[in-house]
């Protein structure tokens, strides 16, 4: 790399950190929501809410995952002891799905950075969609296995 | 770096004082959130770092006319190919993401792909092997099929929503 770009990539380099450092507020917030949910929010708390039917169970599935939040490994983890406790593999599907792609959390974060209007789509679509796939993997898995 | 200009000032006034309320009901469960909170920015450190660096990276060989051409308004199939490969690749929580996103909307990246990435990034390849133990492989592959097609399809939403708007 010959100076000038060097510089030039050190250039870029010190923006990156400036954005990044601009956005520390808002980080540090969502990791704080983060960390008050994951202490006071517990697997069982979220296994007595379940038992309303395949569609109402799908739903709960949903918004569940989307509160809560943190490694993916730890929704597959709840997921299974749900599967255990008798929950339906529509609702766990749906959690483990919204538990990554929406965030109830971040949203007030994500609305400052990407406006409240994508935000709002955004987190809409993703729910609708969250609740077809949960239940069209379902059906698709069951016809597979037949 | 002298004129930074802070984001979510109010929103982490919030949750202080969310903090300083919890802590007076449950003073013991409230420090567990703030050990846990403090973990999660340990284990997230390491990711802070590649997204600094992947954005300055970014900045360096793509200028923002690249940037527009492969992921702005007329970047065709290649933008949505690029957009649900960074999301499957794309490590760690949605909001790590989120400066480098701010800077590349600025040199004209398109919503409708922030929407494809974020819903992709269900797709986590490392964790494909523990979803198969825990699932099976067919549900895995059927649910990562419908997860592709889900992104997409939220993709060409938040296109129309716009462009209807």
């Amino acid at each position: 790399m010959r100076k000038e770009e060097s510089n030039s990539f050190i250039k870029e380099l010190r923006k990156a950190l400036s954005v990044f450092i601009s956005m520390a507020p808002l980080l540090l917030g969502v990791i704080g929501l983060v960390g008050i949910m994951q202490t006071y929010i517990t697997a069982d708390m979220m296994a007595s809410i379940f038992g309303w039917g395949v569609i109402g169970d799908t739903f709960i599935g949903a918004f569940v995952g989307a509160i809560s939040s943190g490694n993916p490994t730890v929704s597959y983890l709840v997921g299974g002891e749900l599967l255990e406790e008798g929950v339906s593999l529509y609702a766990v599907t749906a959690f483990i799905l919204s538990w990554v792609t929406l965030g109830i959390i971040q949203l007030p974060a994500e609305s400052e950075v990407f406006g409240f209007r994508f935000t709002l789509y955004r987190n809409l679509l993703a729910l609708i969609s969250t609740i077809v796939i949960a239940i069209a993997t379902v059906i698709t898995v069951g016809i597979i296995k037949l | 770096m002298k004129n930074i200009k802070f984001k979510g000032v109010k929103f982490f006034a919030v949750v202080l004082f969310l903090y300083i309320t919890l802590f007076i009901i449950n003073g013991e469960q409230t420090f567990s959130a703030l050990q846990t909170s403090a973990l999660i920015i340990i284990k997230l450190l390491p990711i802070f770092v590649v997204v600094i660096l992947f954005t300055a990276i970014i900045n360096f060989f793509l200028k923002p006319e690249h940037i527009s051409r492969h992921l702005g308004k007329n970047s065709g199939s290649k933008g949505w190919l690029y957009a649900l490969l960074g999301g499957i690749l794309s490590h760690g929580p949605m909001y790590v993401w989120y400066p480098m996103f701010v800077d590349m909307k600025q040199h004209g990246l398109k919503n409708s792909l922030i929407a494809v990435f974020f819903y992709s990034r269900a797709i986590k390849l490392p964790l494909l092997p523990l979803l198969i133990d825990y699932f099976g492989l067919i549900f895995t592959v059927v649910l990562s099929f419908y997860i592709l097609i889900g992104a997409i399809v939220q993709g060409y939403a938040i296109e129309h929503i716009e462009a209807a708007n």
